[in-house]
């Protein structure tokens, strides 16, 4: 643990992590990638969500809509957690005892415990085979999840 | 009254400074205001893709754009909602800063675009939505809309910088 710290210390020193942190444009342009990743990301789990409940895109199969998503779901992803990264190796010791930042952390790591787990057949499947309120339930359930995730995120700033 | 003397006004009203002095509003209402963009920004970015020809492709275009806009709608009540009382506790400030100038700038860019697909673009799709690429001015205003929405929300995001 020490070890971990004493690494990501010295990341947070390197001199282009300083520049990104230190800079009067670094933190607005790292934030800018974060909440547009975020835009496309959670847009893309609204969709999916719509569908599952049947309220939305019925003319899609709900696997079909899950593979129209997935390559851009995925490239919103990999922006959203490489401006996570940077912002977070800026001040590792602050993040790490910002509760918010904790609870976010949490919720993250259930959301996509819930997603790719739990619920995973849910979305790789028809739903007209399951009764219309499980379809609700899990769609309400995975909304509130990721959205708490960036309720979460944006405390961090406010705590 | 000049409109720097109108902002400075806003900032004193009751309804402003209650925002500002509060503990718990001004992060609500801002947490909203970026919690709102999935619903708004994120549902129009989904048609642009299908406009662009990148996803969505085998099915209706006018479907699509019915089934994302409708909520998008509810969306954007919530962004100028929350928007406007934002604007409110710091009106002054954002009246001279240059990333939220440009802001408003490319939200009528915005505007603008979506009234053109609407005329022109929208009674024509009928034509081309059964599968085929949308034509080349379609295309246009959904590639205009995907760089521009990104170019409102990397305003919105540094101007709180500057505050």
């Amino acid at each position: 643990m020490t070890a971990l710290m004493s690494w990501l210390e010295w990341c947070s020193n390197t001199r282009i992590i300083v520049l990104i942190r230190d800079s009067s444009f670094g933190m607005p342009a790292v934030q800018s990638v974060h909440l547009v990743g975020l835009t496309v990301l959670l847009a893309s789990i609204l969709v999916l969500n719509l569908r599952l409940a049947g309220i939305s895109m019925m003319n899609w199969s709900l696997p079909a809509v899950e593979r129209q998503l997935r390559p851009f779901a995925w490239t919103a992803t990999a922006f959203v957690l490489a401006s996570g990264a940077l912002m977070f190796v800026g001040n590792p010791a602050k993040y790490l005892a910002n509760p918010a930042f904790q609870i976010k952390m949490a919720s993250l790591a259930l959301a996509m415990l819930c997603q790719f787990g739990l619920f995973r057949r849910f979305f790789r499947s028809e739903p007209d085979s399951r009764p219309r309120a499980m379809n609700l339930g899990v769609a309400a359930l995975s909304l509130t999840l990721w959205f708490s995730v960036g309720w979460a995120g944006r405390a961090i700033a406010f705590v | 009254m000049s409109l720097l003397a109108w902002c400075q006004w806003l900032e004193q009203t009751s309804l402003a400074t209650a925002i500002s002095e509060s503990v718990w509003l001004f992060p609500i209402i801002e947490g909203s205001h970026i919690l709102a963009l999935p619903l708004s920004v994120g549902m129009i970015l989904m048609f642009d893709l299908r406009l662009l020809g990148l996803a969505f492709q085998e099915g209706s275009a006018s479907r699509m754009m019915r089934d994302v806009v409708r909520w998008s709608k509810f969306g954007f009540a919530v962004m100028f909602f929350t928007g406007g009382l934002l604007f409110m506790t710091q009106a002054s400030k954002a009246y001279g800063n240059v990333f939220f100038r440009t802001k408003l700038l490319f939200l009528l860019i915005l505007g603008i675009n979506a009234a053109v697909y609407q005329i022109i673009f929208f009674p024509k799709m009928e034509q081309w939505e059964a599968g085929s690429g949308a034509p080349l001015g379609a295309r246009v205003c959904g590639g205009l809309s995907l760089i521009v929405w990104i170019g409102v929300i990397v305003c919105g995001r540094t101007m709180a910088y500057q505050f």
